[in-house]
């Protein structure tokens, strides 16, 4: 029997041609789809000042109007009797002010980095946590089903994104869950960055053992799919978690989950990673209840990390090149309902941050007006910030990936 | 090289397996080894071979009747059930009598500390109950039920209540669909997951009257917004006193006439449940979502099936022992398409594992439920209202490095020594108990050793994995264990079932 060599390789290409390699290329009739197309794909020059998104999810729906405030609209405060917030606002414009704990964002919006997109909705919205993720993921109008992502549909639309052996992946998202916003209708290589580091010791012979059998035919689906993410996971995890681990940010990071995530995703892109598409999500947005402790504390965390990570990407002089965008199922119920917190509601307004935005409140705010019950009527249609993104921050052709053509949103 | 087993097999449709002969019994001649491994695969969460003979003895309609028989609570500790007594007292004092802030922040704190004491312990009764295989296909069908009618941990909080609300979905295989769900809208679990207590005539809270709809009766696309908003008004007027104690509060319920599924009248909960169920999707939709659960992750039988299966429940009232007999013993549940290619969720992997090996669950608490985390499957706390997703939605790459490294756990040394002190007495405990086996050690594998390299590699193909992938397999493991008298035998053998039993196959059943 062949000695495995002791120390994991840390490339693909080390891993298919190393004396310790297992032979998938040579396997005839099958192989891994994105090592088979690979072979034949011309690999491309690596881009290392490739532009970069950056992705935060904040899950559950997050309360609009209470993170973009209309303090002066009397009707803000006739819908929110209990809810309405008054004190330590932070002011965007004559009408408009900032949560209070959103400090951190507020002075990126001072320093015109930080745009705020607003009332972002689509045209026949869904109250349901799920269907309405799905469709801000997949870019759906609301009422068409799309087994893909936006973003993963962008990756099968990108050539020079075709993963080759040695590439890094070609997106990356923090935690056990990959995005919606990924599935691609080809294989692409997306990578789940564990949220808690940990660090793997030498090659075994049990890992040997499991490399070998890992190299029989597996041609059907599931079986398939369990190779191919156990190969990539094998080769990949090594090489990110030493990146993460070596990696000293300029600034300090908060010490919550989200703060965690950025870190991680900022030592990738200081480490020259190939990777354009990083996604990170924060949870608990869906305040039905006494909401005003928890949306304040959850909104802090968001601002203090997000403020962390722009600092330690200009430190790097990074941060000419990534643009996070943060997004919500929808946004809450204009009128706050009998448990001091607010049901699942429609538009909501979204923040994009980076070196190049256009700062300052982009869109026009929503209209207040509303009898009982009505709903916030969205008046920037999702898919345009999209297709401002797709277009002119990833080089890539909106049309083809969304369907159809969107007028774009000023941001960048 | 190129094993029949791995070319992909086509579902059947109504031209090769007729819509009335699918749901029909298995032929008893087709009652063989493989059919039981299958049926034990999936509706519970290994298949010994031992267990395997032993129901092959008896019809599969007796079988089932075995597993689905009379309700096995699961059993929790005195402490626990005082707990669960004291706590509408606890709630009462800490809502009404203690005024003092300081105080209350205490008691607060006493509370949160009593409740995960007890969820923890109350987490590891249940892995130790489900993981005996009389109750595996019960407790299975309790994780199915949960997977729907959700209510989770971070929300609800309080112990007792998360495990009477268990003990509402495992007596639920003896009743209706319908009965089920109207019991679940008086729970006090869903009552404070879903917002039902907050809801009154005056501001009806619409969470628990839309999930009804689309997640747990009909699914989305079968209601429209007004039905939502009309039923949450049916669904007004129950209150939770201390935390507790449900009730039902007239003058909080709003009595008016409603328009719900276009029929007017003066709806209750109990009614729109009921209209709920004369809607046509809600013959279909409960079947799709078992089938999604038990017979395949990939795409759904032909619509044919499904529907035929639905007339038979709604004209048997939707009795949940009637439709999973039904399914279980069908030739559609046993064909070939169907088997040894759906993902064993964590929970699966985790307890099959323990069977396989004939480990008992491992006493540690913190352990035990951080390895169930990172497989993706977190004790009573799914992602969202939705449940978990299955199939390749279990594996990633997180997820993956959590389940091979829960094989390398069960080979690696107990390391007793390095034991802090809770873990040192739950370990006494457990050994008081009359519990020994939580590793493989050498001693275990040396037996395994007395066969010849083609009997042993067969032993561990046709243990671990199913029929599909036992061709490929068989020659690589058997290149691997070499010579089962050579020197370094006991090592490459367990090398080789470590790596088995984090293959692809054995995450397959």
């Amino acid at each position: 029997m062949k000695q495995p060599d002791p120390s994991l390789p840390l490339t693909r290409r080390e891993f298919l041609r190393g004396a310790s390699g297992i032979g998938f290329m040579a396997f005839s009739g099958f192989a891994p789809a994105f090592l088979a197309r690979s072979a034949m794909a011309q690999n491309p020059a690596p881009e290392k000042d490739r532009t970069i998104l950056v992705i935060i999810q904040l899950a559950g729906g997050n309360d609009g109007l209470n993170t973009v405030i209309p303090h002066v609209d009397d009707n803000y405060y006739k819908l929110r009797p209990n809810l309405a917030l008054r004190k330590g606002l932070l002011p965007l414009d004559d009408h408009q002010a900032l949560h209070p704990a959103l400090g951190g964002l507020h002075r990126l919006f001072d320093s015109d980095r930080l745009a705020i997109v607003q009332n972002v909705g689509y045209p026949n919205p869904n109250r349901s946590h799920f269907r309405s993720t799905e469709i801000w993921e997949t870019a759906s109008d609301g009422d068409s089903y799309h087994s893909s992502g936006w973003l993963g549909r962008y990756l099968d639309n990108t050539c020079s994104g075709t993963p080759t052996p040695e590439a890094d992946p070609a997106a990356i998202h923090i935690g056990d869950i990959t995005p919606q916003s990924y599935l691609a209708e080809q294989p692409q290589a997306i990578f789940g960055v564990q949220a808690k580091g940990r660090r793997k010791g030498r090659r075994t012979l049990a890992d040997h053992a499991f490399e070998e059998l890992l190299d029989t035919e597996h041609n059907e689906g599931n079986a398939s799919y369990l190779q191919q993410t156990m190969l990539n996971t094998h080769i990949t995890e090594r090489r990110i978690e030493t990146i993460i681990a070596r990696y000293k940010p300029a600034v300090p990071y908060p010490k919550t989950p989200l703060g965690n995530a950025l870190l991680r995703i900022s030592a990738l892109i200081h480490a020259d990673a190939e990777t354009r598409l990083y996604f990170a999500s924060q949870g608990g947005y869906d305040t039905h209840v006494r909401q005003l402790n928890n949306h304040a504390r959850l909104l802090g965390q968001l601002s203090d990390a997000m403020a962390a990570f722009q600092a330690d990407l200009a430190a790097n002089r990074k941060d000419d090149q990534v643009l996070t965008m943060t997004f919500s199922e929808f946004g809450r119920r204009p009128a706050e309902n009998g448990s001091r917190g607010t049901d699942h509601g429609t538009a909501a307004p979204l923040f994009v941050m980076g070196k190049n935005v256009n700062g300052g409140l982009i869109g026009s705010a929503p209209d207040l007006n509303l009898r009982a019950k009505q709903d916030l009527r969205y008046s920037t249609d999702f898919r345009g910030v999209y297709s401002t993104i797709l277009d002119q921050w990833l080089q890539s052709d909106s049309t083809h990936i969304l369907g159809e053509r969107f007028n774009p949103v000023p941001f960048i | 090289m190129y094993g029949s087993n791995t070319m992909p097999l086509d579902p059947p449709t109504p031209d090769s397996l007729p819509v009335n002969e699918a749901w029909q019994p298995l032929p008893p001649d087709q009652w063989r080894e493989d059919a039981a491994a299958h049926l034990l695969r999936r509706i519970s969460f290994s298949a010994n071979p031992a267990i395997v003979r032993s129901i092959l003895k008896h019809p599969i309609r007796r079988v089932l009747s075995r597993f689905y028989g009379e309700t096995r609570p699961l059993k929790t500790s005195a402490a626990c059930e005082a707990f669960a007594a004291s706590l509408p007292q606890a709630y009462f004092e800490l809502y009404n009598t203690i005024k003092d802030p300081k105080e209350r922040r205490q008691r607060r704190q006493q509370l949160n500390r009593e409740n995960n004491k007890f969820f923890r312990e109350f987490a590891m009764d249940w892995y130790a109950h489900a993981r005996d295989e009389a109750n595996s296909a019960q407790e299975k069908f309790v994780l199915f039920l949960h997977d729907i009618l959700v209510i989770d941990r971070r929300k609800v909080r309080d112990a007792p209540t998360l495990i009477d609300y268990q003990h509402l979905l495992r007596k639920g295989i003896q009743t209706t669909y319908p009965q089920l769900c109207k019991a679940v809208s008086r729970h006090p679990g869903m009552l404070i997951y879903l917002d039902l207590k907050e809801s009154t005539a005056q501001k009806p809270n619409e969470n628990f009257a839309r999930e009804l709809f689309e997640l747990f009766v009909l699914g989305e696309g079968n209601y429209t917004e007004t039905d939502v908003k009309e039923a949450a008004r049916a669904f007004t007027g129950h209150r939770l006193g201390k935390r507790t104690i449900y009730s039902f509060n007239p003058r909080a319920h709003d009595s008016g006439l409603k328009t719900i599924f276009g029929q007017r009248g003066r709806w209750n909960g109990d009614a729109v449940i009921d209209l709920a169920f004369q809607q046509p999707a809600a013959r279909t939709f409960f079947i799709r979502e078992l089938i999604k659960f038990y017979l395949t992750d990939g795409e759904l039988p032909h619509e044919a099936y499904i529907e035929a299966l639905g007339e038979q429940w709604a004209a048997h009232n939707f009795q949940i022992r009637y439709l999973i007999f039904t399914l279980f013993e069908s030739r559609l549940f046993f064909h070939p398409a169907y088997r040894g290619n759906r993902v064993k969720s964590p929970t699966q992997f985790y307890i099959g594992l323990c069977q396989d090996l004939n480990l008992a669950i491992v006493p540690f608490q913190g352990r035990l439920l951080q390895s169930m985390r990172s497989m993706g499957q977190d004790f009573y706390n799914p992602p969202n209202v939705r449940g978990w997703q299955y199939g390749q939605h279990w594996i990633n790459s997180t997820t993956i490095r959590a389940r091979r490294q829960v094989v390398d756990y069960a080979f690696s040394p107990l390391y007793e020594n390095y034991l802090n002190g809770n873990e040192k007495k739950a370990l006494a405990d457990a050994r008081a108990a009359n519990q020994s086996n939580f590793k493989i050690s050498e001693d275990r594998l040396k037996p395994l050793l007395a066969q010849s390299n083609t009997a042993l590699t067969q032993h561990l193909c046709n243990f671990f994995i199913t029929e599909r992938f036992r061709d490929t397999y068989q020659t690589r493991v058997s290149e691997l264990i070499g010579d089962t008298a050579a020197k370094g035998a006991l090592n490459r053998t367990r090398n080789t079932l470590m790596a088995l039993l984090q293959s692809p196959a054995y995450n397959l059943c």
